[in-house]
């Protein structure tokens, strides 16, 4: 048994001045993904929220128990539906690498046969618009659901490797700072990343690339796409000369002056997946860096 | 019972700052919560001092924790931070790197594999929840499980918009401080090994308890409707619990200690009586630990069972449930026997 995925979907709030909060933007991504799957809220077993940066950094409840309301809510009016007590959710937090921690934890757990389908969602907003300092993330956020598979196929190798020694290379946190003419205090959000991050990120993951062919033994000519994290800038971008894949390393185009953070591997699943690109590719590598630094990487086979 | 995996050590890290309810309502002048210590049984909690946060909690925990265990630092193969509050150097909310990436850095942890969760005042039996499912799976031996709260700043602000005792910021003054650690491993001793079961989100009920971050003030801000969440997890739980009783051919009476998530002496009295409608009998004993510290959110279940494991109250055997609520609505159940931890405390 397998487990593969079954949706993804994405969203983001576009040139609109509303819509940019990670909780709406999460919900949307997950009811739509939902949607396409053809599935309804209480087929899902497991839901985890792996974003970062929350809207009004809501600590309780987790984000996820929000997100699996809202997609319960509206679509459901059968109250068997409604009041399901076969979903469990909640938050997950590993920075960018996130995403592929809550999909191991979904795929253990279809594995092991506790569930049938599980969702992760993910999604990043500045918290409290206009209070932060070096916040680059577009508000945007993606789903993807798992679902158990008959053949052996789908995600077979999970690896997360750490380089703890540069993990003051990048830092976020909120400080209280009293700002302007009435010196009201605020919760200002601050992120500090050295010049040198993306480079470190680069190296760490080439080696963590280099090190996780040799111990699944596959060789890099065998593997048809790359779906990596889409910040810091100029990750992707160099990660693509330094492996030599071309397009199949998958960059997507820059807007503006914002990357995507925690979601940005699933809109470069979305990408491959509407253009068929995924189906047709035998082996396909999900690759998360984040801060830490830590790499994680996950082999897909069709 | 059936389960694979055991606690093998448990640590707490409290504030030594104490702050008594009395010295508490001092600061409020509305009559009619005069009677909020007899209600939640809550005589004083252990608040940070200005040189304590969330990550030296859960730091001083997780050493505490090494001290009564067997494994080194070196030989956890993964640790998950469960705190709601993530406060380092003060009330700094820290987003990036993870909690559990900075204590695997502080103890030399070099192996372990590290992410953080979230999930309200369940967030500590989530991480037990997963810990299994890894060891079940065979991916880890071992598992450290911590929290640290650093959420008496929610009862901070509450004190300034409390106006009423209908207030919504009212259950917010129960909040303590602490930081709790335990580690989880496989065991062959099936028989007493943990069973976790019924593991629910019940989302409708997910408005009933909110907590962010204040814009305008450090800390946080915690909005609950108290009755109306204690009633629905009471209501709720009973069919949950029952199941997990039956599958292991268990009876409620054969639970020696009952552990709820620790809000107030007077919400666990009426859970219990209202179980003992349902169930027609009772546990051995529901342990009511909060009187010194009140409700310390996630590290609740984990700092009833540190104390009563010193206080020498358990006996190897005993069946243990503990019974966690939280804001979702999450409702879940862990069933274990008291195995040789019981002689490592207490000394």
């Amino acid at each position: 048994m397998g487990v593969k995925i079954k949706m993804v979907s994405v969203a983001h709030s576009g040139n609109s001045i509303f819509g940019k909060n990670s909780i709406s933007l999460s919900a949307r991504s997950a009811k739509q993904c939902l949607e396409d799957a053809g599935l309804d809220p209480c087929d899902l077993g497991l839901i985890i929220n792996t974003g970062i940066y929350r809207y009004r950094n809501t600590g309780e409840p987790a984000i996820a128990a929000i997100i699996q309301e809202k997609i319960s809510k509206k679509r459901n009016n059968k109250d068997d539906q409604y009041n399901n007590r076969s979903t469990f959710s909640f938050d997950l937090i590993n920075g960018a690498c996130g995403l592929l921690s809550g999909i191991e934890i979904v795929d253990g757990l279809i594995k092991s046969g506790e569930i049938s389908h599980g969702m992760v969602v993910t999604g990043d907003s500045e918290p409290f618009p206009g209070l932060s300092g070096g916040f680059s993330f577009n508000s945007a956020a993606a789903a993807i659901i798992l679902s158990r598979s008959d053949d052996n196929k789908g995600f077979c190798r999970f690896r997360t490797y750490n380089y703890p020694e540069y993990s003051d290379e990048f830092s976020s946190s909120t400080q209280f700072e009293r700002r302007g003419t009435g010196r009201k205090g605020k919760n200002v959000l601050n992120i500090i990343q050295k010049a040198s991050y993306a480079g470190y990120c680069i190296d760490c993951a080439v080696r963590s690339l280099l090190d996780f062919y040799d111990e699944s033994g596959i060789k890099p000519d065998e593997i048809h796409l790359i779906l990596p994290s889409q910040s810091p800038r100029g990750f992707a971008g160099m990660m693509k000369e330094r492996t030599g894949m071309g397009d199949n390393f998958i960059e997507l185009p820059d807007k503006g002056k914002k990357v995507l953070h925690s979601a940005g591997p699933l809109f470069a699943l979305k990408k491959v997946w509407d253009d068929n690109r995924f189906i047709n590719s035998a082996n396909i590598i999900f690759l998360t860096v984040g801060s830490g630094i830590s790499v994680s990487i996950t082999l897909y086979k069709n | 019972m059936n389960g694979i995996c055991q606690i093998e050590s448990i640590g707490v890290k409290m504030p030594e700052k104490r702050l008594t309810t009395a010295e508490l309502l001092d600061k409020i002048r509305i009559p009619c919560i005069r009677r909020f210590g007899l209600l939640t049984g809550i005589s004083e909690k252990k608040v940070c001092s200005f040189d304590e946060d969330s990550f030296t909690l859960a730091l001083g925990a997780v050493t505490d924790c090494l001290l009564y265990s067997r494994y080194r630092a070196d030989e956890l193969d993964m640790i998950i931070n469960c705190s709601i509050t993530k406060y380092k150097n003060g009330l700094s909310h820290l987003y990036e790197p993870s909690f559990s990436t900075l204590i695997k850095k502080a103890i030399g942890a070099e192996k372990a594999r590290t992410f953080d969760i979230s999930n309200a005042c369940a967030g500590m039996l989530t991480g037990v929840y997963l810990a299994e499912k890894f060891i079940r799976q065979g991916i880890i031996r071992n598992c450290m499980v911590v929290s640290g709260e650093y959420i008496s700043s929610i009862s901070d602000n509450a004190l300034k918009n409390i106006k009423t005792s209908l207030s919504p910021e009212l259950s917010s003054l129960t909040l303590g401080d602490c930081g709790a650690a335990a580690i989880i491993e496989r065991t062959s001793d099936s028989d007493n090994g943990m069973i976790i079961t019924g593991f629910t989100t019940l989302s409708k009920y997910s408005n009933l308890c909110t907590g962010r971050q204040k814009r305008d003030a450090p800390g946080g801000i915690m909005e609950t409707r108290a009755k109306k969440i204690h009633e629905a997890a009471i209501y709720e739980s009973v069919p949950i619990v029952k199941e997990a009783l039956e599958r292991n051919c268990l009876s409620l009476k054969d639970i020696t200690w009952l552990i709820p998530h620790q809000t107030s002496r007077s919400s666990i009295i009426s859970g219990a009586n209202h179980y003992l409608k349902c169930f027609g009998e009772t546990p051995g004993h529901i342990a009511i630990t909060l009187k010194e510290t009140g409700n310390t959110a996630s590290t609740s279940h984990f700092l009833a069972l540190y104390r009563y494991l010193n206080e020498k109250r358990f006996t190897e055997g005993d069946y243990v449930m503990l019974l966690c609520f939280a804001s979702g609505l999450i409702i879940g159940v862990v069933i274990f026997r008291m195995n040789k931890i019981v002689y490592r405390y207490g000394r």
